[in-house]
């Protein structure tokens, strides 16, 4: 869940609202592997983490605290899985086989219900300073259950400038036992007073096969499928887990990457642009329909509202409480989907770069080629360039909250001249 | 799961453990107050992951069993029932509550999905619940209250044998109350650092069960701190971190003059005074010549002076306090009368204590240090 520039898969997306984190089953159940470290795909650097864990680890009985340090920022492109990896680093370092998989502290880590792991996830466009209020006395803690006291902060770089002088100072001098983690794409999207008081795990986008064998093995989803979902999703695991496992991703993909051959005139241009907000507005109603109607029921339940005798009071100010957040989960959603929509069409005009170019590498949409080949013949890298340059564009507008149609219109102009 | 049980047994215990419970749970089921009966006894548990209650009553099972249900809903229902006994039945979806006439049926949540509560840990020993809940409370005026320095919203507990010191402080005041009580060994010795609001809280709670255990642990179970009295059972997070390094050097050691005062005249005067005072402007106090005046304000317009008979034994001396900071110690006293001691010079701090006459000399274990501030001339 890496903001609007991280096309990650709707699973991962869609399973919490603001700090509640709600589990449903398929969540709680999915570490089948023999290892947290399973689900880091691709990732060289997981085995200095590994022995960052056994220094951890020998530090409780008294040893020198080796490479482990209190602030850890993981880095790395959209889709690298840094809140992935940073979960994985804080089950291992709360498990006492160094992060098992299948214990009580690995599981409760994965489910959101260990009482020493506290997370940050934000919908919103930034981290608000209450967020902030909320954590810090958590930070302060003493582990419950004897090991580290863990605040993971996915999307660090939401954090303003009062948001990050706020956790400065936990972060600065924390207890003994406290560990935060934050996550970040980059180091210098962190305030440099905290940046420098971490120590920055640098993820990479993980390789296609990596992934394809992450998908086969872990996930049990044929090679065929594996292999082509990697490829599409360009090392983005969240991405590809959705393409190999969900239809509808797969064909709404397919519809995205026929824009480009439909630009011919003004009403095609605005015809694409509406598609994609309108297909983007379908994905969110897919994915957090069912999923807020849960979160509701659930709640509703569990304050008392299916009994009899007796109203439940403040269920309807906690329900409201509860939609704010699943509607800015929603707005989240609907502008993450146009994102990786622009993701893929940009792989195809990447593509499409490499043939005019005559660069030999495999191609992304290598099952297109034809079409590509005819798009390559019909314009110049200049143009190309152009078109991808406009995409970027309207990517960073829609990450700084434009409205999706106008922003996309003009978008789609600029692809149809070129 | 079938039992009966007094009416106002129940209303005390789930009371007891619903007030913890969220509004609005992070997890649903943290909104679940647990039931659970067995050989004529209910133990009725609440858990938060920072704070757990459990409380253990007499009642007549005729089938045992577990059950999960909405803690403030049934609260509520609690509080509303006659003065007769009332029946819990439950069957695998839903728990009925009958008294007289009322009627309640419950649906119950998924209690295999409900935390393990924490284990108490093991006792440290025992001390007066009264004792205990006015000295926290004494100490407590004192804690922070900014959720951004966690250490300084603590209150910090030192056991040394037969001594508790109890201790909290904001940077601006300190307050530190000894006590003694029954230590499980006279050479124990352990410290922790427990968030205010719930030790207040909880001692409140315990104070009328009589003596209250105290149980911080040893070296393998000293993550928690628990507290236990009356078939009550509370266990609390603790604060990690650096708390005020040597504290008892902060109390000064050279006293200069000494001013015994009645403590409600001085009480009404401060907030009389501190009407006028801006925020965050001082009330300022001169003592000599048997009596005490007080000032506040700048500017014609609005300033304020009253004097109050006092008995000064030293050098006169002139100071300045936040009349909120000022009025917190004084009001924590519980005495008639208080002891006000001050070094030479106007900088150093006050210190505030209890006496039960103007002649006394402060003997509750009770001290209180306001810093001053400083006067523009
Ligand atoms: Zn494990």
């Amino acid at each position: 869940m890496n903001g609007a520039s991280d096309a990650a898969g709707m699973a991962d997306m869609v399973g919490t609202a603001g700090m509640t984190s709600t589990t449903s089953a398929s969540n709680a159940n999915r570490g089948n592997g023999t290892s947290v470290w399973d689900a880091v795909v691709g990732q060289p650097i997981v085995p200095a983490l590994q022995q960052t864990v056994a220094d951890a680890s020998a530090s409780l009985d008294g040893a020198p605290s080796g490479s482990m340090t209190h602030a850890w920022l993981f880095t790395g492109p959209p889709g690298s899985g840094r809140s992935v990896a940073a979960k994985a680093f804080a089950a291992a370092l709360q498990c006492d086989s160094g992060g098992c998989g299948t214990c009580a502290e690995c599981t409760d880590v994965r489910n959101g219900t260990h009482p020493d792991v506290a997370a940050l996830v934000t919908e919103g466009l930034s981290i608000k300073i209450s967020q902030v209020r909320e954590l810090v006395p958590k930070a302060a803690l003493r582990p419950a259950r004897g090991r580290w006291q863990i605040v993971i902060v996915e999307d660090a770089d939401r954090l303003g400038e009062d948001a990050a002088d706020a956790l400065l100072l936990s972060v600065e001098e924390p207890p003994d036992r406290t560990v935060w983690m934050l996550c970040a794409p980059t180091a210098e999207d962190i305030a440099p007073t905290i940046r420098s008081r971490c120590r920055v795990v640098q993820l990479r986008t993980p390789p296609s096969d990596a992934v394809a064998t992450y998908l086969s093995t872990t996930e049990g989803i044929d090679k065929r499928t594996a292999t082509f979902a990697a490829r599409a999703a360009q090392g983005h695991i969240g991405r590809a887990r959705a393409l190999a496992t969900d239809e509808n991703a797969r064909s709404r993909r397919e519809e995205v990457l026929k824009l480009p051959f439909a630009l011919d005139d003004l009403r095609q241009c605005l015809d694409a642009a509406a598609s994609l907000v309108d297909a983007a507005k379908a994905d969110a109603e897919r994915h957090c329909d069912a999923l807020d109607a849960r979160e509701v029921d659930e709640l509703k339940r569990a304050l008392g509202a299916e009994s009899t005798g007796r109203k439940p009071r403040n269920m309807d100010a906690a329900v409201k409480e509860l939609e704010r957040e699943q509607k800015l989960r929603r707005t989240r959603v609907q502008r993450d989907s146009i994102d990786r929509a622009l993701i893929d069409v940009l792989a195809l005009y990447r593509d499409v770069l490499m043939l005019q170019l005559g660069v030999r590498t495999e191609l992304i949409n290598d099952e297109m080629r034809a079409s590509l080949d005819r798009l390559a013949r019909n314009s110049r890298a200049e143009s190309t360039l152009r078109r991808m340059e406009a995409i970027g564009q309207a990517r960073e507008a829609l990450m700084a909250n434009a409205a999706p149609l106008l922003t996309l219109e003009s978008m789609a102009l600029t692809l149809r001249e070129g | 799961m079938k039992f009966r049980l007094e009416r106002d047994v129940l209303a005390d215990a789930v009371a007891w453990t619903a007030r913890t419970l969220p509004s609005r749970p992070t997890v649903p089921v943290l909104a679940g107050l647990r039931l659970d009966a067995s050989d004529g006894t209910v133990t009725f548990s609440s858990f938060d992951y920072e704070v757990s209650g459990r409380v253990s009553v007499e009642g007549e099972v005729a089938d045992p069993g577990t059950a999960l249900i909405s803690g403030k809903l049934l609260a509520d229902i609690a509080r509303s029932l006659p003065a007769k006994p009332v029946e819990f039945s439950a069957d695998s979806s839903k728990v009925v509550i009958t008294c007289g006439s009322a009627r309640f049926t419950l649906v119950t949540l998924p209690v295999e999905e409900y935390p393990e509560l924490p284990q108490l840990p093991s006792a440290s020993g025992t001390v007066d619940g009264t004792t205990f809940a006015e000295a926290v409370g004494q100490v407590a005026v004192a804690a922070g209250r900014d959720d951004m320095l966690p250490t300084l919203t603590g209150i910090r507990i030192e056991i040394d044998g037969e001594t508790v010191t109890l201790g909290a402080t904001d940077r601006y005041r300190l307050a530190v109350r000894e006590i003694t009580w029954n230590p499980v060994r006279p050479d124990l010795t352990g410290v922790a650092l427990v968030p205010a609001r719930t030790l207040v809280d909880a001692a409140k709670t315990l104070a009328s069960a009589g003596d209250v255990t105290l149980a911080l642990g040893g070296e393998s179970d000293d993550s928690l701190i628990g507290l236990a009295g009356g078939g009550r059972h509370t266990t609390s997070r603790l604060i990690d971190g650096e708390w005020v390094p040597n504290y008892r050097r902060l109390f000064p050691t050279e006293i200069a003059t000494v001013a015994r005062i009645e403590i409600d005249s001085l009480v009404d005067s401060v907030k009389r005074v501190a009407l006028v005072a801006e925020r965050n402007t001082p009330v300022r106090l001169a003592f000599g010549d048997g009596q005490l005046v007080l000032e506040a304000g700048s500017g014609e317009d609005a300033q304020a002076s009253e004097a109050l008979p006092a008995q000064v034994d030293g050098p006169g001396i002139a100071t300045g306090f936040n009349p909120s900071y000022l009025l917190d110690g004084l009001q924590a006293l519980g005495t008639p009368f208080v002891h006000m001691s001050f070094t030479d010079t106007p900088m150093k701090p006050v210190v505030i204590q209890g006496i039960d006459s103007l002649e006394g000399e402060p003997s509750s274990g009770y001290r209180y240090l306001a810093m001053p501030i400083r006067l523009s001339s």
